[in-house]
């Protein structure tokens, strides 16, 4: 039982895919304007990481050595499809703000990267819980991201105005910085940076 | 003096290993640097003597800068009281010009003490901020690092206001500032590990995260809720109205960022660091011909919806913060080039992106902060090419 | 059988193939009229909140159907078309100006000199939403677009039945500077556009959208529009695209029209 724990909850401080991997940066960047969009994209990912890990697992004995991307890239680009169109029926507004970054979690390494490492060597269930792990290490950082960025430069959480803005006659002027990608990259840099100093085990070694 | 120097020597052992205060040490040492000479001495065999160190040559610089707050003091007060005189002063009046009424200095334009009194009521205020916010950051980096305090700090904090309108929210230097230091220095390390000019960075910041406060035609004029479009700004626009002559916007009499308008300020400043050899003239020259060239080359190309690529070289001189960042910002030793190859490229290109943001990018009417940031994160890769090409030519010299 | 054997390796791809594609074809089959409906639904969202009719208690198909009553005009005569004059490429309930602007059958170029909202071409037909109140209609949504700052803006403008009052404005695309020109998209400007005059009594049209903001006691005020604060640039693309199109080379023909029919 404590494997099954370790494996789930590892991910999220210890090992995250984001903080200590680096991987997967791209649309972290990309769609954490606003928490929202951040939630159901951290869904996404989560879904599609934890079934590719189970099936790649399910089907580790017998999948050819040569053909071992391809088979992987294969489950993982259709379980993205699925993810996207059911996004696109349920939830249209945030579909439409997504656009192309749900489709692009295909390129996304951190799942290729969990099928590649854990995967094709751990039994199903396992691996799927992994899967489940890593997604949350990944959403962790994107929820962080997504909370700062919304609050900060729109003054909102979840759509509801927390801090009334001063182009509406309130106090908070809005940090337009945080509207913009780059400001993606200074919170996960200040996440590392606080993750580090509390974990120095985490940091390398020159 | 001397009874300073008792005073400092008695409080010393508080601030060293084992006294109650050693965390901060930095502050101390800092103060008694400032006010001292230093009592460090070189240790170990190699001892090379000279008389310029890190303290001086920010020292150099901080003088260097003297001439353009001078006249940022002179032209933040001259363009609001040529406002005033135009259409009379209003009603609620900023808490600046509220102190020069109840000195009784009067809002006389062509009032010499008159304009740099209310000049300095606006931009000592944002200094000192400066100080105080930036200054918070670095002690504290000091006191857990264990380093000194730098006085590179002494040339940020002040080239920081310089390159502020003079109706920035105070709330907002702090906040630059601290974007600055710790983003724009101390994540790399501090003083000479920085890859980005922390002034810069700071302005950046606040440029992004607050546009309607640092940009647009409301901010230049220490008037409150004032229209008055920088020069630059003006011309850009499809009306291409010229609302400067050359020779004020030489001499510096333009609204504008408070420090930046003076050429001639710049100068002199200019004058200073390449006799003392503190700035380097390789870059201000290669700059000045990067801006040159490339404005030659729009003005040949020409275009029938954009004015801005008739501007002339002189004019781009002459306008925005081109003079400004060339002389403080572009030499700035820790993040220039530092080989002298890459002195000449990283100038040059400076000089090239200037004259095609200000030129190409219709959001930006101002490109100097945004061309010498882009270069100061090329610079180490190119000094990195020119440092492997001077390996490689020595090895190819010392072939067995 | 060893996994590497070339008979495994294509059973298994095979295998793989086709319990993917039979789980995505699945999903997406289903989960079509779905999406087709919320698409829909997003446009009719948009031309509602023009005319300003979105109400909390009915759906929006239901407002739509009731209020709203598209017609598809010749924008360079201003006629109406009859169903039988409209032609087959022009779908009526899925119109959609960016596809359409730069469809070449349906679309054609500007000369430059009279392009002031920098579009390049213009749909050669465009939908044009009556609010119908019984029989009579009260209110024209008119769709708009034009070049901002970086960006595209696509919106709708409602014009009172008078052909003078504005009833509404609205963007629903565009790519402006967060905070500055994307404040195009604020409610509260939005609302500063009601009741504002685009004409005079001599049909001349006025209205302006300001560089500051108006000044009340200018008895020109109803013509004037604030501009957004900090951006000049967008704040010109939408003084000049609204000009465009409610001037002559935009909807002035079908102006022209109406008033005629109402005569």
């Amino acid at each position: 039982m404590k494997k099954y724990k370790d494996v789930l909850f590892d991910p999220i401080f210890n090992n995250n895919p984001i903080g200590r991997q680096i991987l997967g940066i791209c649309s972290a960047l990309a769609v954490t304007s606003k928490l929202e969009t951040s939630i159901v994209m951290s869904m996404a990912v989560i879904f599609v990481l934890s079934f590719s890990n189970l099936s790649v697992s399910m089907i580790r004995k017998h999948i050819p050595n040569n053909i071992r991307i391809i088979v992987e890239m294969t489950i993982i680009a259709s379980l993205v499809i699925i993810a996207d169109q059911i996004i696109k029926a349920y939830a249209f507004d945030i579909s439409k703000q997504l656009s192309v970054y749900v489709g692009l979690i295909i390129t996304n390494c951190i799942i290729m990267g969990r099928a590649e490492a854990f995967a094709l060597q751990n039994p199903p269930v396992v691996s799927f819980i992994d899967g489940i792990g890593n997604g949350l290490g990944y959403s962790f950082v994107l929820l962080v991201v997504g909370f700062f960025r919304e609050l900060l430069g729109s003054g909102q959480l979840l759509g509801y105005q927390v801090l009334k803005l001063s182009t509406d006659g309130g106090w908070y002027v809005q940090n337009g910085l945080f509207l913009l990608s780059p400001s993606a990259f200074f919170l996960i840099g200040f996440m590392i940076w606080v993750i580090r100093t509390w974990k120095p085990e985490q940091v390398e070694e020159e | 003096m001397k009874v300073l120097r008792r005073f400092f020597d008695k409080q010393e052992k508080h601030f060293t290993s084992g006294g109650k205060l050693e965390r901060l040490f930095p502050l101390y040492e800092a103060v008694d640097t400032f006010l001292f000479t230093p009592d460090k001495r070189t240790e170990g065999p190699v001892h090379v003597r000279d008389v310029i160190d890190l303290k001086r040559t920010m020292m150099i610089v901080v003088y260097a800068l003297i001439p353009t707050v001078l006249m940022a003091f002179y032209n933040t007060g001259l363009q609001a009281n040529l406002i005033y005189q135009q259409t009379g002063l209003p009603g609620d009046l900023p808490w600046q010009a509220e102190v020069i009424r109840a000195l009784g200095v009067g809002f006389d334009p062509s009032n010499l003490l008159a304009n740099v009194l209310q000049g300095a009521l606006y931009f000592l205020p944002v200094y000192i901020i400066t100080l105080a916010a930036g200054g918070f950051w670095e002690v504290l980096f000091a006191s857990v690092r264990r380093h000194e305090v730098n006085e590179g700090f002494l040339v940020t904090s002040l080239l920081f206001p310089l390159i502020l309108p003079p109706t920035i929210p105070y709330w907002q230097v702090a906040l630059g500032i601290s974007f600055g230091v710790v983003i724009g220095k101390e994540v790399f390390g501090g003083v000479g590990m920085n890859i980005l000019n922390p002034a810069l960075t700071a302005r950046a910041f606040l440029f992004f995260a607050y546009p309607a406060q640092i940009s647009g035609d409301k901010v230049w004029v220490a008037v409150d809720g004032l229209s008055k479009a920088t020069p630059l700004a003006k011309f850009a626009d499809p009306v291409m109205e010229v609302t400067a002559s050359w020779w004020n916007a030489f001499w510096g009499f333009i609204p504008g960022s408070m420090g930046e308008t003076s050429v001639f300020a710049c100068l002199i400043g200019a004058a200073v660091l390449v006799i003392t050899g503190i700035g380097s003239w390789r870059i201000i020259l290669s700059v000045v011909i990067g801006m040159v060239g490339m404005s030659l080359f729009f003005n040949a190309v020409g275009s029938e919806s954009n004015p801005m690529f008739q501007l002339a070289p002189h004019w781009h001189l002459v306008l925005g913060g081109f003079a400004f960042g060339t002389v403080y910002m572009a030499t700035d030793p820790v993040s220039a080039a530092m080989t002298r190859g890459g002195k000449y490229v990283y100038g040059l290109l400076i000089g090239i992106l200037v004259v095609m943001v200000r030129v190409v990018n219709p959001a930006f009417p101002e490109g100097m902060m945004l061309a010498i940031l882009f270069m100061n994160v090329f610079a180490p890769i190119i000094d990195r090419i020119y440092i492997n090409r001077n390996i490689k030519r020595r090895l190819a010299r010392n072939v067995v | 059988m060893s996994s590497d054997s070339t008979k495994k390796t294509i059973f298994v791809a095979l295998g793989v193939c086709f319990v993917c594609s039979v789980l995505v074809s699945t999903t997406a089959v289903s989960l079509n009229s779905i999406q087709k409906n919320n698409q829909k639904r997003e446009k009719l969202k948009n031309i509602l909140a023009a005319g300003d009719l979105l109400q909390k208690e009915t759906t929006i198909e239901k407002t739509y159907q009731t209020n709203i009553d598209p017609v598809v005009i010749d924008i360079g005569s201003g006629k109406l078309l009859r169903e039988d004059g409209v032609p087959p490429d022009l779908n009526i309930q899925n119109f959609d100006l960016k596809d359409v602007s730069k469809d070449p059958r349906l679309s054609e170029t500007i000369p430059p000199d009279e392009d002031i909202a920098n579009i390049k071409r213009r749909p050669k037909y465009m939908v044009v939403y009556r609010v119908m109140e019984g029989d009579s209609v009260s209110k024209y949504i008119l769709p708009i677009y034009g070049k901002g700052l970086w960006s595209t803006m696509y919106g709708f403008i409602a014009l009172d039945d008078d052909l003078r009052t504005i009833r509404g404005f609205t963007f629903y695309d565009h790519g402006e500077t967060p905070g500055l020109g994307g404040e195009v998209d604020n409610p509260k400007w939005k609302q500063t556009w009601e009741g504002k005059m685009a004409f005079d009594q001599n049909r001349q049209l006025r209205i302006q959208v300001l560089k500051g903001s108006v000044d009340p006691s200018d008895p020109n005020s109803k013509f004037k529009v604030d501009g957004l604060s900090g951006s000049t640039l967008t704040t010109r693309g939408v003084d000049q695209l609204v000009r465009y199109w409610l001037g002559e080379n935009g909807y002035g023909p079908f102006f022209d029209y109406l008033r005629e029919e109402k005569s």
